[in-house]
């Protein structure tokens, strides 16, 4: 009777590409597209992780014919020691964007630019670390939280304090097999030191210390990143917005935030809806100042704004390609260098604001806690100034866009749950509502989608393809970063996609009142769903390994999502991988990080290039956990 | 333990089987050539006409059907194979029921229902749609025991639920001699579950005569059900398979189970609710599908109507009289967690009204909690403001004011009829309930009359009082883009309107611009009204084209113009409640305010009451003004005169309470300090002179300021 009318589908958003290349062509602009075409055939050694370049004896790479680098190295230390290496840069740009946040929450002040707006988790924090909350006031607070989140990051001795957060089982077992991360730049610097030439050989090691590395992101730097965002921002609730290139306005002043530090696009949003710019935009002939995100910095400002998302990773070209975007405004990772140049083929404004993310090409404006509302007032009249530099023969805005409902943290999940139960036989305030939903069978499991686009495959297409297919297997889905996007690009996030669901999770989204996919935030806040797995566990009472809850990244790319990976592993929870990480050169580390890493935290890695091999293979282990659980 | 979809599995088998078996047997016995012809109805077998979009009418053709039946009773561990097997066993359900109707037009004789007539389903479309049929239990026994049964029964019945019964509780109530039948909302429908199918072809009925579902759209049914249906099954422990399968077809349709049964029993929110209980049934099903009671009888002995609204019980006539000028009464709204409310608990904490002598004062408040899903702090202003409407409608009793300034007499006739403070309860819960439906759930009251403890719950309830008044001050009559008008009062003085925007409240205090917004949104026709201010005349007293126009219809054209800045020019009229009135001192060119509450003398030679007694009634007397205390400290407090500078005279509680607001708006408007200290009071001056002697004497502004005549 009823279906989703308007579902963009793989081909419609193929289409809008292709025309944005031609504008490309038109521009004499150069896109990923070519340059994957240049880049190919990629190295051989390089992708199978073999390829050493760790000293300047090197490089040295394994043949059949050379089993052995100059040192000695074999296959597997080399594949293992850079896939550490992987892991330990993408838990130290997580990290460092906590620490960044953790900054800007020691810089607030009631008159500075940035102030608490979530006292009450604030003070949750405060009482979790043990610092005093009694007659203090809510800045003292906040600074000492903030010191003692950043001494997280170089204390000396002990464990990370989120440590306490998991299950009593999980602990337990992080403490014997020595995984449990000790402070956070220590194991970073532990995993650079340990693949040192001359040092660690042994892939077992290295894969052990990839899993407490990717913890001291997961259960570290992320979740702290996430913690005093909600502080600083606000905790996200349920917001309405719109996703994909659709969003720009032709007629008015178009600002994209790209990156994932939301601290400076935060005040770009609250700068572009002041009286004074907006009436400034209209003195320049523009209807209005219109902010869209790229990437995860468009998590961040749409859960907290319902500022509407432009796109995702590898839609960051086409975004500027349209012709129609004044500025786009950059602060840390993923950023393409490539904008530098193509920003040149029209009139877009680059402009960078962090100096760990310094691009060719840009207009630097180093963002400063103190004076950031003042600069991303300068940044927005600079956009303003840019509208009347549009050349109306570079305009090509798809019209493709679908309505997304975004913004389900831990605690507005909860808060939904209770809307189902029944005061006189529930208690409110728990996942019993879904615990129950998936013990009766209405639900199958749940599966965190996440991760990035990867040129290696058809971008998006693993995305929406793996979603559609657990969502007509009644599995409900959590999504995040580039993952979440894409579902908003396609309608998954609106809640008519109820339609493309199976019964058992059609009838939750109707009672509830959610769609199928849930909108967790940025790729930081996968930390969100470590804890979401967590209290399902505890609420069950059932260890976390024993949930029929997965992980799936189908088109990952970043050394982040090596980390990630290693930390929801660590977790307890089976990993999907549509990409195969950088280590087939190594019979051994591709056992281990598939079976080897199962013996030890109880999840690991299961690889498969195709989407629907890889769904396939979700659905079965999730049935498979199940039946272990004889439900 | 076995699981739930192969219960569903299991249960739908049994119940094809025993189909396949009465089938069979039928056929042999009466031909396939043999009509089918379900009593009073022009729905054929309306389960397999709704599913399939097939008309039967024969025992061929309902033997033609059944392999298709077969067919929707998948065996997938998916809650959509689950729900189709509910179907399928539904239709089983009927063939075993329409093979009786084959053989007999009257298989159950007196004995049961059975089959329900078109007829039938017709007559319900009025009560369904006014809400008088909130809802519909299918109740399947038997319960623990007769009583309960009955007891049940009547509770629904008490609800003006519509009751179907299948199974041993049938007989139950029979040994109970409970009267059965349409007309009295209780249906005993037949003794097997496979009678559930007539219940469901009801259902379907009511798809295609209201809804205009057409058969064969078996997801237009599901949706109809499920959103227009307030139905909901109890079933008792214990609930065989082959009931479960029949609720998989209940829950499809959006009606939720509700059992006592906890073996290979599993939760679903909002499904299948487990509650070992029985006595609790009927509230957690009503919530479970969302029903809630529309209360239309007051529980209390005296006649509540709007008749009575304006009654004025005189002070002889009193038995008592609840003062919150001179004690600590107040009324307050809150709100808690659902798990926090008991609905309809109703509280007396002290003493009742018959502890005192008759014509007494005596201190009582009362507290409503509420909750609801939908229910906003921004509302419970709205609420509150209501009690003094739905308070006034008891015959005898008389209620003034709001917030703690309220007042309410009981009379003596009142009193000997048996009015009792937690009459107050039933009358506040009921109203809340009903008029309120959209936002409250579930509702207390607690009513106080100990005064050490009203004094600690007043300041409580002052705090709250004080964070609504908090939040508007963000608020300007520049920033927002409409006002409101508000007619609350018009019960009592019929001509007169507030205008209410962010920086001038409504005068009796209680109805702010936010109060006014979400009185608005929760009832677009209700008292309060948008006043576009697009076209301005005079921004500085405070005219707009729109408002004089907005003003002159809620007023039914007794009043033309009004300003909103001005107390010279067409003032703002006054009903009567009040909290402070303000006139003019022409000596000293000022203005003197005074409160509800003071009792006293003024400059003016005037009490409050005798000042008030020159405005009100929703007449403009120029120089006389009734308002809220919080515009006191509003800068566009008669802003076209000059503003606050122009106080001269007030009662020290009034300053004290008003004083620090006041303090910061005449240092932003005149770069004055401590201004408050600069206004006269009932401790300096109670007449002209002292008054003049004063203002001369601490330099007040107004000495400087033009004539106000």
């Amino acid at each position: 009777m009823e279906q989703l009318k308007d579902f963009t589908t793989i081909e419609q958003m193929e289409a809008d590409t292709a025309k944005l290349k031609e504008m490309a062509c038109a521009a004499c602009a150069e896109t990923w597209e070519d340059r994957k075409v240049n880049q190919t055939p990629q190295c051989k050694f390089g992708e199978e992780g073999i390829c050493c370049k760790i000293c300047s004896m090197g490089p040295c790479r394994i043949t059949p014919k050379a089993s052995r680098g100059i040192c000695g190295a074999d296959a597997h230390a080399i594949a293992g020691r850079n896939y550490l290496r992987m892991a330990a840069a993408g838990s130290a740009a997580h990290s460092d964007h906590g620490r960044e946040i953790a900054h800007v929450l020691h810089k607030t002040s009631p008159d500075g630019s940035y102030h608490i707006r979530d006292e009450g988790k604030l003070l949750r924090l405060a009482a979790e670390w043990g610092v005093a909350t009694e007659g203090r006031d809510i800045y003292d607070v906040a600074h000492e939280v903030a010191e003692v989140g950043l001494m997280e990051y170089g204390k000396p001795f002990g464990t990370l304090r989120f440590l306490s957060r998991a299950t009593d089982e999980r602990k337990q077992l992080w403490e014997e097999l020595e995984i449990a991360p000790r402070a956070i730049d220590r194991e970073v610097a532990t995993s650079m030191h340990m693949t040192h030439m001359g040092n660690t050989a042994d892939a077992d090691a290295l894969v052990r210390q990839s899993l407490r590395v990717g913890m001291a992101d997961g259960w570290g730097g992320s979740m702290m990143g996430t913690e005093f965002t909600d502080i600083l921002f606000g905790t996200p609730t349920v917001r309405a917005t719109e996703s994909n290139l659709g969003v720009l306005e032709k007629e008015m002043v178009n600002i994209i935030v790209h990156g994932h530090d939301p601290a400076f696009s935060e005040m770009v949003v609250v700068a572009a809806e002041t009286k004074e710019m907006i009436d400034y935009a209209r003195s320049k002939g523009a209807k209005g100042i219109n902010i869209a995100g790229l990437c995860c910095t468009a998590n961040e400002v749409t859960m907290r704004h319902g500022v509407r998302m432009a796109g995702n990773f590898l839609q960051q070209e086409n975004a500027l390609l349209t012709g129609a975007v004044e500025m786009i405004c950059v602060d840390v990772q993923c950023i393409f260098p490539a904008l530098g140049p193509l920003a040149e083929c029209f009139h877009t404004k680059f402009v960078t604001t962090s100096p760990v993310a310094r691009i060719p090409g840009s207009i630097y404006v180093k963002f400063e806690t103190e004076t950031a509302m003042a600069q991303a007032t300068e940044i927005v009249r600079m956009a303003i100034d840019n509208y009347e530099n549009r050349d109306q023969s570079k305009i090509f805005i798809p019209e493709s866009k679908q309505g997304a409902v975004v913004g389900y943290p831990c605690e507005q999940i909860i808060k939904e749950l209770d809307g189902v139960t029944n005061s006189h036989v529930d208690e409110r305030g728990s996942y019993m509502p879904a615990i129950d939903a998936i013990k009766s069978g209405v639900l199958r499991g749940a599966v965190a989608m996440v991760g990035c686009n990867n040129p290696k495959v058809r971008p998006d297409y693993s995305h929406i393809e793996i979603m559609k297919e657990l969502l007509r297997n009644d599995i409900l889905i959590v999504a995040t970063g580039c993952s979440a996007q894409a579902a908003a690009k396609a309608g998954l996030l609106s809640k008519e996609a109820k339609f493309l669901c199976g019964a058992g999770l059609r009838r939750v989204c109707e009672l509830v009142g959610i769609p199928p996919v849930l909108h967790m935030g940025a790729c930081v806040d996968i930390s969100r769903m470590m804890l979401l797995v967590t209290d399902i566990a505890k609420d069950w009472g059932v260890k976390v390994t024993d949930l029929p809850i997965v992980g799936c990244a189908p088109e990952w790319m970043s050394e982040k999502a090596v980390a990630i990976a290693n930390y929801v592993v660590a977790t307890g929870i089976d990993t999907y991988l549509g990409i195969e990480p950088q280590v087939k050169g190594s019979s051994q580390m591709m056992e281990l990080i598939t079976e080897g890493t199962r013996k030890l935290t109880g999840a690991g890695y299961v690889i498969n290039k195709d989407p629907h091999e890889l769904v396939t293979a979700i659905i079965a282990g999730v049935e498979a956990k199940r039946a272990a659980l004889g439900i | 333990m076995k699981l739930l979809f192969n219960r569903v599995f299991d249960g739908a088998d049994e119940m094809y089987a025993i189909a396949e078996k009465t089938l069979n047997e039928t056929v042999a016995e009466l031909g396939e050539s043999a009509p089918i012809n379900m009593p009073n109805t022009g729905y054929f077998l309306a389960n397999h006409y709704s599913y399939l979009g097939k008309r039967v009418t024969t025992m061929g053709e309902l033997k033609a059907c059944f392999p298709e039946v077969k067919s929707w009773m998948r065996h997938e561990q998916r809650l959509g194979d689950a729900f189709k097997s509910g179907f399928g066993t539904v239709m089983a359900a009927e063939v075993i029921e329409a093979c009786k109707y084959a053989k007999s037009s009257e298989p159950y004789g007196d004995e049961y229902h059975g089959h329900l007539s078109d007829a039938e389903v017709r007559e319900l479309g009025v009560p369904l749609v006014t809400g008088d049929i909130p809802g519909f239990v299918v109740i399947i026994g038997p319960a623990p025991s007769d009583e309960e049964a009955v007891e049940l029964i009547k509770g629904y019945q008490s609800r003006a639920i519509f009751v179907f019964l299948i199974g041993g509780i049938i007989d139950q109530a029979k040994r109970m001699n409970l009267s059965m039948g349409f007309p009295v909302r209780v249906v005993a429908v037949g003794p097997e579950i496979w009678c559930a199918a007539h219940i469901i072809s009801f259902v379907n009925r009511a798809a295609m005569i209201f809804g205009a579902v057409q058969p064969g759209d078996h997801e237009a049914y599901d949706h109809y059900t499920f959103h227009r249906i307030r139905a909901f099954v109890n079933a008792f422990d214990p609930v065989a398979d082959i009931v479960v399968a029949c609720g998989g077809g209940a829950i499809a349709m959006g009606f939720p189970v509700i059992t006592n049964d906890t073996k290979d029993m599993w939760p679903v929110p909002k499904s299948l609710i487990i509650q070992e209980d029985t006595k609790n049934f009927i509230e957690t099903s009503l919530e479970a599908r969302d029903i809630k009671i529309k209360v239309t009888k007051i529980d209390i002995p005296l006649a509540f109507s709007a008749a009575f609204e304006g009654e004025i019980v005189r002070r002889n006539d009193t038995w008592v009289d609840i003062d919150g000028s001179r004690m600590d009464c107040f009324e307050w709204v809150r709100t808690l967690e659902a798990h926090e409310v008991e609905d309809h608990s109703i509280e007396l904490i002290g003493p009742d009204i018959d502890s005192v002598e008759p014509g007494s004062r005596m201190a009582l408040s009362y507290v409503l909690e509420v909750a609801g899903k939908n229910m906003q702090s921004d509302f419970e202003p709205v609420i509150e403001r209501k009690f003094h409407n739905f308070l006034n409608c008891v015959e005898g009793v008389m209620h003034t004011g709001q917030r703690d300034i309220i007042r309410m007499r009981v009379s003596k006739t009142a009193y000997e009829a048996g009015f009792r403070a937690r009459h107050i309860g039933e009358v506040l819960y009921a109203k809340v309930k009903s008029d309120f439906e959209s936002v409250v759930d579930k509702c207390q009251v607690k009513i106080y009359t100990v005064p050490e403890q009203l004094k600690a719950l007043r300041a409580e309830a002052t705090k709250a009082y004080d964070a609504r008044d908090a939040r508007l001050l963000s608020l300007t009559d520049e920033s927002v883009g409409v006002f409101y008008n508000c007619i609350l009062c018009q019960s009592f003085s019929p001509a007169h309107v507030c205008v209410v925007t962010p920086e001038r409240l409504g005068l009796c205090g209680a109805v702010s611009w936010l109060d006014a917004k979400a009185t608005n949104e929760l009832d677009p026709n209700g008292p309060c009204q948008v006043v576009t201010k697009e076209r301005v005349v005079d921004e500085n007293i405070g005219i707009w084209e729109d408002v004089n126009e907005a003003v002159n219809q809620a007023s039914h054209g007794s009043l033309q113009q009004v300003t909103l800045y001005s107390i010279m020019v067409d003032p703002m009229t006054s009903c009567g409640c009040f909290e402070c009135i303000c006139g003019i001192e022409p000596m000293t060119n000022g203005v003197v305010i005074v409160n509800r509450e003071h009792a006293g003398m003024t400059p003016l030679g005037m009490t409050f009451s005798e000042m008030a007694s020159m405005t009100g009634g929703g007449v403009q007397t120029p120089g006389f003004m009734g308002h809220g205390k919080q515009f006191i400290s509003s800068k566009k407090f008669m802003k076209a005169e000059g503003g606050s500078a122009r106080i001269v005279w007030m009662p020290a509680a009034l300053k004290e309470l008003v004083g620090a607001k006041l303090n910061k708006t005449a240092s932003e408007l005149y770069g004055v300090e401590d201004f408050v200290s600069k206004i006269a009071d009932e401790t300096v001056a109670e007449d002209v002179d002292g008054l003049a002697a004063f203002l001369s004497e601490h330099e007040h502004p107004v000495l400087n300021m033009e004539p106000l005549m």
